[in-house]
């Protein structure tokens, strides 16, 4: 067969066979991007992230197309919330905290909520990776915490603060951060998570995809809890997101309604 | 300019959720939904929340000033709000969102009605508690 001849037939079944069969790019679903790593061949988790609220900060149209993709992706379900495990007494004070609706809520004040709920709350925050430590600068609060990776120890000065004192170090491709030195003026989770000062906070980040952390928390506290309570969440990367300013105090008047309702409806 | 309030009484919506910075159920009744329609007669585009006020006439016609809590500007921005573009006083709205327990004429805001038929949400859903 005459070579022009040849490539014709060649060619009427390619555009035939492309006529009745979806193509290649069809198919074949898009390769997923590889985890970023540093120079130094760590996982890079630098990014701005988002933990929880996605619906409430960037709608629920938003919370949606993210559900279908993890569904489209086989992405497993996280793992049911545990209950916070407190002793009797802790668990007193909670049960009068969740009966108050939360009127008390320290951050409702506008203080500096502490670790890990101010990961969780619905507004992004950037981790910046270094060398030597990672930075994360929370949207809430314009909070940061500097998170030395170079092996040092807690300093041997810590007063108890909000945010506590961090140090970490890598496990694999996980980052463990152990954070202690806090005060007991926070709610750990949600309404009434009351802790002591004698808790120690242990943060698990591992960055499964390009767009998701895997973040395991494990708070550790003998005044208030029987054993360990853990929690998961996972981070969503936001590309083309940028930290935005929240001055909580600016106007904060709920706090005065709050006192009517304490001076009324809670009236001891 | 016809206005009217219309307050109905419903069925707890949503799950427990979160303002940015305090439970809902502390100062709202997530079983009080409330829609009010009305005119904007001011804004205060401020942190940690924004009020929108709206003037409305009830059923007998007499008009009441209502107060709606919603996200803070952050929030709002990343949901398509702008200040001072979006909404302006004078304009036609209808709020819907859930009724405070104190003050009469106060509420929280879930979604705006635009008098173009365009909606926009303005706060979080209902819930029972906070995060």
């Amino acid at each position: 067969m005459p070579t022009r001849a040849l490539t014709s037939l060649v060619l009427m079944v390619a555009l035939a066979a492309g006529a009745t069969r979806p193509s290649l790019a069809q198919t074949t679903a898009p390769k997923p991007r590889p985890v970023p790593r540093t120079a130094d061949g760590k996982p890079d988790l630098s990014g701005i992230w988002i933990a929880g609220g996605i619906a409430l900060t960037f709608g629920e149209a938003e919370a949606r197309r993210i559900q279908e993709a993890d569904k489209a992706a086989g992405r497993p379900a996280p793992p049911p919330r545990e209950p916070p495990p407190y002793k009797p007494e802790a668990d007193k004070k909670r049960q009068e905290y969740l009966a108050r609706r939360g009127i008390d809520d320290p951050m409702a004040r506008c203080l500096l909520t502490g670790v890990p709920r101010i990961t969780v709350r619905p507004l992004p925050f950037e981790i910046v990776q270094l060398a030597n430590r990672v930075i994360i600068l929370y949207e809430i609060h314009h909070a940061f915490r500097i998170i030395p990776t170079d092996g040092r120890p807690h300093p041997d000065d810590i007063e108890p603060s909000y945010l506590g004192d961090s140090v970490a170090r890598w496990d694999g491709d996980t980052l463990v951060v152990d954070v202690t030195g806090f005060n007991d003026k926070t709610w750990l989770a949600g309404v009434g998570t009351i802790h002591s000062e004698k808790l120690r906070v242990t943060e698990r980040y591992r960055r499964d995809t390009y767009d998701t952390i895997i973040y395991d928390v494990t708070m550790e506290d003998p005044e208030v809890f029987t054993k360990p309570w853990h929690q998961q969440e996972t981070f969503r990367l936001r590309p083309g997101e940028r930290l935005r300013e929240y001055e909580c105090i600016e106007n904060n008047e709920d706090i005065v309604r709050w006192e009517k309702l304490l001076d009324t409806e809670f009236k001891k | 300019m016809r206005a009217a309030v219309l307050v109905a009484c419903g069925l707890l919506v949503g799950t427990a959720s979160m303002f940015a910075h305090h439970s809902f159920a502390a100062e709202y009744d997530g079983s009080l939904p409330v829609t009010v329609s009305g005119t904007v007669a001011k804004i205060d585009w401020q942190n940690p929340h924004i009020y929108l006020y709206v003037d409305a006439k009830d059923d007998q016609g007499k008009v009441a000033q209502w107060k709606f809590e919603g996200y803070p500007p952050n929030m709002l921005v990343r949901q398509g709000w702008r200040r001072d573009t979006t909404m302006k006083v004078g304009d036609m709205i209808t709020v819907t969102g859930w009724r405070a327990r104190l003050d009469p004429h106060q509420g929280a805001a879930r979604e705006v009605t635009f008098a173009d038929g365009k909606k926009l949400m303005a706060g979080p859903p209902a819930g029972t508690g906070g995060q």
